[in-house]
């Protein structure tokens, strides 16, 4: 199967350094995860907006051992889920502060969007800088 | 706020199901026991249990299993029906899927049709081999299930993680430690001691041990994470009519059900500190009349500690930010004030994937039916809250089930 163009555009933004968010050309309401149909007002007329990258770290956690196959070179890695300004939620990996260290973490920090994975088609965020 | 469902049977009506029968056999690691030869050991088992044989059963509901494709495709088509003899006679024989919490729904399922008369006698029936299948392979299985592979799969989250993140923001917004969070394991393993069919029945478990363990992921350790094993169970379902015309005595009765879906998935959750439990509780509470006060025994699903003390506090149970408090105070340990996960739960009996809310459905109903053994029978058991939940706690799904004198 191709990839459905909601992810391939998702991940275009990514790639070129920009986190989307789909947004309601009918309601004007933001969704994600990216949806076929609005979810607000069911209206198909969905586009993009830039997201700031600014939000809250809900939680994360540090994965360690039992990676699912394919991720056991990223061990250790660290998946957050924030909530960004713009009010919606997306799950990320969160960047490291030195080797493997991620200890300065709390949850409902202020975190910033990174860019995209090196290896990966997600998103990172770190600490908000200042 | 909740709107106000009422079941359509009264209490004692001909028609108001009851459980009459409950089977289990051992959880653990049994390589050599056939995923058809427990079904059918379960089933007969259960069948004994509520005075029935095959024939009787005219409906199977079937709880998936996740360890097999070949295996479910068996369940799926009927192979159960002709293991136990009743092709033929049998009505329909078909599954029930909401992962964790799909014993609650097929209770919903069950009682549903038994109400409007579609069936007379239902089987529901379990088995899951997570303990003898390669781990590996579940680690990514279940790292596709309940995530959307094109959003958060490429994030590389699994089960732990899930259930990391879960506990770290529990423990952020009630203040709880880690001591508190392992606690909760300990309370589990003092039943799961008494439990001879629970995967850690003869191992003893204390918070030093657990704090000492691996970390698998932060923050949760080694001894948090749910053992994978293998288990099998099965109740019976009747209508109060046949089972009064059966002769029996005492069954379990449904006084009334609440539920939430929540997310799909868990980045999509408002707050991973309180998950649908609130208004799952709240329906519940209008649908029966009952409150948090009314309950003898909980069996609430705890994949990992935080989950549990989650739903307690959702549930009115504890107060809110106390749930892992109230239970590391020992509360729910047997001798408790509310004696909570009977079996051992997940954590100490085994995780037999969407068995595993199963057998803590099976637990309550045999602690109402008054056939736990000595050592774990809570006495004079009358009202039990069932808590379950699927996916990556996806939902909410509370039964209330209480014991009822059929006047036989």
């Amino acid at each position: 199967m191709t990839t459905p163009k909601i992810v391939s555009e998702f991940r275009a933004g990514l790639a070129s350094g920009e986190l989307l968010i789909q947004n309601c050309n009918a309601c004007g309401k933001p969704n994600m995860w990216p949806r076929y149909a609005c979810p607000h007002c069911q209206s198909e007329d969905l586009g993009w907006v830039s997201s700031a990258g600014k939000g809250t770290l809900h939680s994360f956690c540090v994965l360690r051992q039992g990676a699912p196959e394919g991720f056991e070179a990223d061990l250790p890695y660290a998946i957050g889920v924030v909530k960004l300004d713009e009010g919606v939620q997306l799950g990320v990996r969160l960047e490291p502060h030195g080797d493997e260290d991620w200890s300065a973490y709390q949850c409902d920090d202020r975190v910033e969007f990174a860019g995209k994975d090196d290896g990966r088609e997600c998103a990172v965020f770190r600490r908000a800088q200042g | 706020m909740a709107e106000n469902w009422t079941l359509n049977v009264a209490p004692g009506a001909a028609n108001d199901p009851v459980f009459v029968g409950v089977g289990e056999i051992r959880t653990g690691k049994f390589p050599d026991r056939s995923f058809i030869e427990a079904l059918t050991k379960v089933a007969i088992l259960a069948l004994r249990d509520a005075g029935m044989v095959p024939r009787d059963i005219d409906t199977i509901l079937l709880i998936p299993n996740l360890h097999s494709a070949a295996d479910q495709a068996d369940l799926v088509f009927s192979r159960m029906v002709e293991e136990l003899g009743i092709h033929g006679s049998c009505k329909a024989s078909y599954m029930v899927h909401s992962g964790g919490s799909t014993s609650d729904n097929a209770v919903r399922a069950a009682h549903g049709l038994i109400t409007a008369g579609h069936a007379q006698n239902v089987l529901v029936l379990q088995c899951e081999r997570w303990g003898s299948a390669d781990l590996n392979e579940m680690i990514t299985m279940l790292s596709k299930n309940g995530i959307p592979g094109e959003w958060e799969l490429p994030t590389g989250i699994q089960f732990n993680a899930i259930g990391a993140m879960i506990t770290r923001r529990y423990m952020h917004a009630s203040g709880s430690t880690a001591e508190d969070m392992a606690s909760i394991c300990v309370t589990l393993r003092k039943w799961a001691n008494l439990n001879e069919n629970a995967m850690f029945y003869e191992k003893p478990l204390t918070v030093e041990r657990i704090l000492a363990s691996q970390m698998v992921a932060d923050p949760l350790h080694a001894f948090e994470c749910p053992p994978m094993a293998d288990g099998a169970c099965a109740f019976v379902v009747t209508s109060t009519e046949n089972a009064k015309k059966r002769g029996i005595g005492n069954a379990v009765r449904l006084a009334g059900s609440g539920g939430c879906v929540s997310h799909y998935c868990l980045s999509q959750e408002p707050d991973q500190a309180v998950l649908g439990w609130p208004l799952a509780a709240e329906r519940a509470w209008n649908q029966s009349g009952w409150g948090p006060q009314d309950a003898d025994i909980l069996e609430i699903y705890d994949s990992y500690a935080a989950v549990t003390a989650i739903a307690l506090e959702g549930i009115g149970i504890a107060p809110k930010g106390d749930g892992a408090r109230w239970i590391a105070a020992g509360n729910g340990d047997p001798g408790g004030k509310l004696p909570l996960n009977t079996n051992g739960g997940l954590l100490s009996a085994g995780h037999t994937g969407v068995g595993g809310g199963t057998a803590l459905l099976v637990e309550g109903i045999r602690q109402l039916l008054h056939r736990a053994p000595s050592s774990r029978q809570v006495e004079d058991c009358q009202r039990a809250i069932i808590g379950g939940t699927g996916g990556s706690y996806m939902d909410a799904q509370i039964l209330l089930l209480e014991r009822t004198k059929l006047g036989a």
